[in-house]
């Protein structure tokens, strides 16, 4: 019987509830995320152009850059201005392209496009604001050395580069 | 309600991603004298991307040396990984970002992510 109202006892301090406050902290931490929301593909409307212009069969790659603080990065966004793999090509290739603002997740991003400045095949956003911002890239390759031969036949493949650069 | 409709619509969404974090690492001392050392994360859902390569670079973006496990990680798909960096002292001071970039396998026209955390 002794044993037991030890044994009863201990128990019962074991489970004994002790009121406390308990703080909660948290830190909002800025981060970057690059998605990549549409692969891109390029068409072949006339035997010397590749481009991912929808009109010519394309498909624009559609790249999606979330923020969770405003300020505190630059997305850098550049057309391609080589392949990655082709066949070989005893031609120069001529390269043009645009990053374009197509979608925002706020109205106060709008300005983005017009504050963005080019440099080469790179544009480069200030994201001044958190949120989420999607960036179509058009690509077009022009083979000949502006005498429209046509591309050899083969796989095409070429790289957008998206970059979140912390300021 | 708005902003929940799409936060909702974000959180739901199959999304291809790359992220790394902090967006300002600190250098800390390293158990080896003279050796500074910082920790990164990184988390992939991007399914066509399985490798990252680390850099680090000063303010004109000429790569700087450094050491870790691995330059080229392998991050399988939805797999978190958190990395050390390991510099001299000398070098930690030139040291302004760190950067994973994305190396590709794929067809027609691909996307490359670079996420650069920047050192202050």
């Amino acid at each position: 019987m002794k044993y037991l109202l030890i044994t009863l006892s201990l128990m019962l301090s074991a489970t004994t509830a002790y009121a406390a406050n308990i703080d909660i902290t948290g830190t909002v931490q800025s981060r970057c995320i690059v998605n990549t929301d549409t692969a891109g593909m390029y068409g072949n409307p006339n035997a010397y152009t590749l481009t991912t212009v929808p009109a010519s069969a394309g498909q624009l790659p559609i790249v999606r850059v979330d923020v969770s603080l405003a300020n505190a990065y630059n997305a850098k966004i550049s057309y391609p201005t080589s392949f990655s793999s082709s066949p070989s090509l005893g031609d120069t290739v001529a390269w043009t392209g645009a990053a374009t603002v197509v979608q925002t997740s706020t109205s106060d991003m709008s300005g983005y496009q017009a504050a963005s400045s080019l440099s080469g095949a790179m544009r480069t956003y200030a994201l001044t604001v958190a949120g989420t911002t999607w960036f179509s890239v058009a690509s077009v390759a022009t083979y000949g050395g502006g005498q429209q031969k046509p591309f050899p036949g083969g796989s095409y493949k070429a790289v957008v580069l998206a970059e979140c650069i912390a300021q | 309600m708005y902003r929940s409709i799409i936060l909702s619509i974000l959180l739901c969404s199959n999304a291809i991603a790359h992220e790394m974090t902090p967006t300002y690492p600190t250098w800390e001392s390293s158990y080896m004298e003279g050796i500074k050392k910082t920790t990164m994360a990184m988390f992939n859902r991007r399914p066509d991307v399985e490798y990252y390569e680390i850099g680090v670079f000063d303010k004109e973006w000429k790569p700087v040396p450094f050491v870790t496990s691995y330059k080229i990680i392998n991050l399988k798909y939805l797999s978190h990984v958190k990395f050390d960096v390991y510099m001299s002292a000398k070098h930690s001071a030139k040291a302004e970002y760190i950067c994973s970039t994305s190396k590709l396998r794929g067809d027609n026209v691909m996307i490359a992510s670079k996420i650069c955390s920047r050192f202050k």
